[in-house]
């Protein structure tokens, strides 16, 4: 049996034990000797146990709230382990990118055509009605005249490095856009992926119509295959969302929102990796002087890295543990 | 939402934590933008000066080559500011256990739902979807519905990365002895016992208001702790042994109540009286 005080420093050297071991992070846990866990579990159990009585028996508000504060020191110093475990799994995730784009395919596709039907769409219409390229575009869009055969696009050199960091960051922007707009069932996605298509799709069939379809492509065709596919992948982590939110199944929206957030959010990094090194070659590798073979020597390297990393990485590991369980 | 939200542990304990509510979560986030916007202030500056060393050093040497690392230093900055943009709460709440600079100052907490800190990966999907929440921008009409309909007051950013916003201060000094004084009358098996003493026993019920008086006491204001001292004292005057007219007519009269709480509660603690309850006068004559 405890005397008050004994009780009381029991319960106040526990508490200030489990913070100092939590500041001191999550693996200071390992360093303690067996005898020193032993006490922190002893200790833990005989405050949980107060905290039950305190409940059940109608302890004053305050002695339950500072039980319970205690309480959740300890929980989260003896229930941290499970952080550790977590981590190392979700480090397994976030490389199996590929993987995760693999299981989530119907997305992509889905994104591609939101993405790239309107883009189609417009660049024939424009073609047919050039008028409508006046309401589709903006006016810098309209006299943009980025080529001449030697220097294809207009940026010079020394900007380069400022038009590099600009193009990332804005695309990088749009593609979270199109991830967190999921959460509109999808709707926000939808627009900013069609919104995208046309404008893309406008642009190129308006320079087309130009006659300055070589300048155009010569000009697309070093970043565009990382660009718009990572654009597309985005809209697909979004879609992830959004299909979460129509149709959960037999979870709660929370519930399936939360167990396909992972993936989505691995999706959505991947494709921030993907536009940095997309923004250093439009910033750099397309305005520069190299001939129109290259270029397409580009695009096609690109092309076949992507495939070969979405087809083939992370495919040989055999079962994968880190799915999570379908109940 | 309600107030409190409660989290079963695998071991059987329930914990309670109580809710941050739209005020504090709002206010936190104005602190924050102030601060993220300061943030930038002082990389821009900073950025600044360096470029006017080098522009200082490009009349020196080559023009070309100060205009150069300009240049970078300007895509430098561009970089910065995106991720500061973006960055502040992924980086603030998943290296600081779900706290950032203006949820500190306004003391909450995100924590994951099965009551444990959060960590980078929790923290980067509630905040890289925040564009949704903050829907139409930048009025978070959106989050703002779906936490009041949401029984733990998450936004759509909460959901998908499986958190909750909670209140934080605790100060363990300030709750004070009394409940571990509790504590061990319970396992002791006296919790439900009255307190006998020679004129008549206290009540299971009136002690347990003097305990809850005592752990709250410092929080009052003088006037008050000594008006609650005496109106929770008054009825046991009796009991204890005082004169009820002397002890309402003292000029310390709280701070004397108080003493004599103190004195009860370490009575049901230790049985063996410290005190000395006055000696037991004959009942006053009944008219019956």
């Amino acid at each position: 049996m405890q005397s008050a005080e004994e009780k009381f420093a029991q319960w106040t050297g526990f508490y200030q034990r489990a913070q100092a071991i939590l500041r001191a992070g999550p693996r200071a846990l390992k360093k303690l000797n067996g005898a020193e866990i032993t006490r922190l579990i002893d200790d833990y159990q005989a405050l949980t146990a107060d905290l039950a009585r305190a409940r059940s028996l109608g302890a004053a508000r305050e002695t339950v709230d500072q039980l319970n504060r205690i309480a959740v020191a300890g929980h989260n110093l003896l229930y941290g382990q499970i952080r550790l475990r977590e981590s190392a799994a979700a480090a397994r995730g976030f490389a199996n990118f590929a993987g995760a784009v693999r299981r989530h395919a119907w997305a992509v596709a889905l994104s591609a055509v939101m993405f790239f039907g309107p883009a189609v769409a417009s660049f024939v219409a424009v073609q047919i009605h050039p008028s409508l390229a006046y309401d589709l575009l903006a006016d810098e869009f309209l006299d943009f005249d980025p080529a001449s055969p030697d220097n294809l696009h207009s940026i010079p050199s020394l900007a380069r490095p400022v038009v590099s960091s600009l193009i990332i960051s804005n695309n990088i922007q749009v593609t979270l856009l199109a991830f967190g707009f999921g959460l509109t069932a999808g709707v926000g996605t939808t627009a900013l992926l069609i919104f995208n298509g046309i404008h893309l799709g406008s642009v190129a069939g308006w320079m087309s119509l130009h006659g300055k379809d070589r300048a155009l492509w010569g000009w697309i065709m070093p970043h565009g295959a990382t660009e718009l596919l990572a654009i597309c992948l985005a809209g697909a982590a979004g879609y992830m969302l959004a299909s979460a939110i129509i149709v959960p199944g037999r979870l709660r929206r929370a519930t399936a929102l939360k167990r396909v957030g992972g993936e989505a959010l691995t999706i959505e990094l991947g494709c921030m990796v993907m536009l940095v090194i997309a923004g250093v070659i439009e910033g750099f590798v397309s305005p520069s002087a190299i001939d129109y073979p290259a270029r397409i020597g580009v695009l096609l390297a690109s092309i076949a890295l992507w495939a070969l990393y979405f087809f083939g990485a992370g495919r040989d590991r055999g079962a994968r543990p880190d799915e999570p369980p379908s109940d | 939402m309600d107030e409190r939200v409660f989290i079963s542990t695998p071991d059987h304990v329930t914990l309670e934590f109580e809710l941050a509510g739209p005020g504090s979560r709002f206010s936190a986030y104005v602190i924050d933008f102030i601060f993220s916007v300061v943030l930038i202030v002082i990389v821009a500056l900073a950025l600044y000066a360096s470029g006017a060393i080098v522009s200082l050093r490009s009349l020196l040497g080559a023009a070309k080559s100060g205009a150069r690392s300009a240049s970078w230093i300007l895509a430098l900055l561009v970089l910065i500011v995106f991720l500061i943009n973006w960055g502040y709460y992924v980086l603030f709440e998943g290296l600081n256990k779900g706290s950032t600079p203006g949820k500190k100052r306004v003391g909450i907490r995100v924590i994951r739902q099965d009551g444990l800190p959060i960590g980078l990966p929790e923290a980067a999907l509630r905040n890289l979807v925040r564009a949704a929440d903050m829907l139409p921008p930048p009025s978070y009409i959106l989050g703002g519905l779906v936490m009041h309909f949401d029984p733990q007051g998450r936004r759509l950013g909460d959901m998908v990365a499986g958190t909750c916003v909670i209140v934080e201060k605790f100060d363990l000094a300030a709750q004070g002895a009394s409940g571990a004084a509790w504590a061990s009358r319970v396992e002791q098996g006296r919790s439900r016992e009255a307190l006998t003493l020679p004129r008549g026993a206290i009540s299971p019920q009136q002690i347990g208001l003097i305990e809850r008086y005592l752990a709250r006491r410092h929080q009052l204001s003088e006037e008050r702790r000594a008006q609650l001292a005496w109106q929770i004292t008054e009825p046991l005057l009796a009991l204890l042994g005082q004169d009820h007219d002397g002890v309402a007519r003292r000029a310390d009269r709280g701070a004397y109540c108080e003493a004599l709480l103190l004195q009860v509660i370490e009575l049901t603690q230790t049985k063996t009286p410290s005190i000395t309850i006055a000696e037991k006068t004959p009942p006053p004559a009944s008219l019956f």
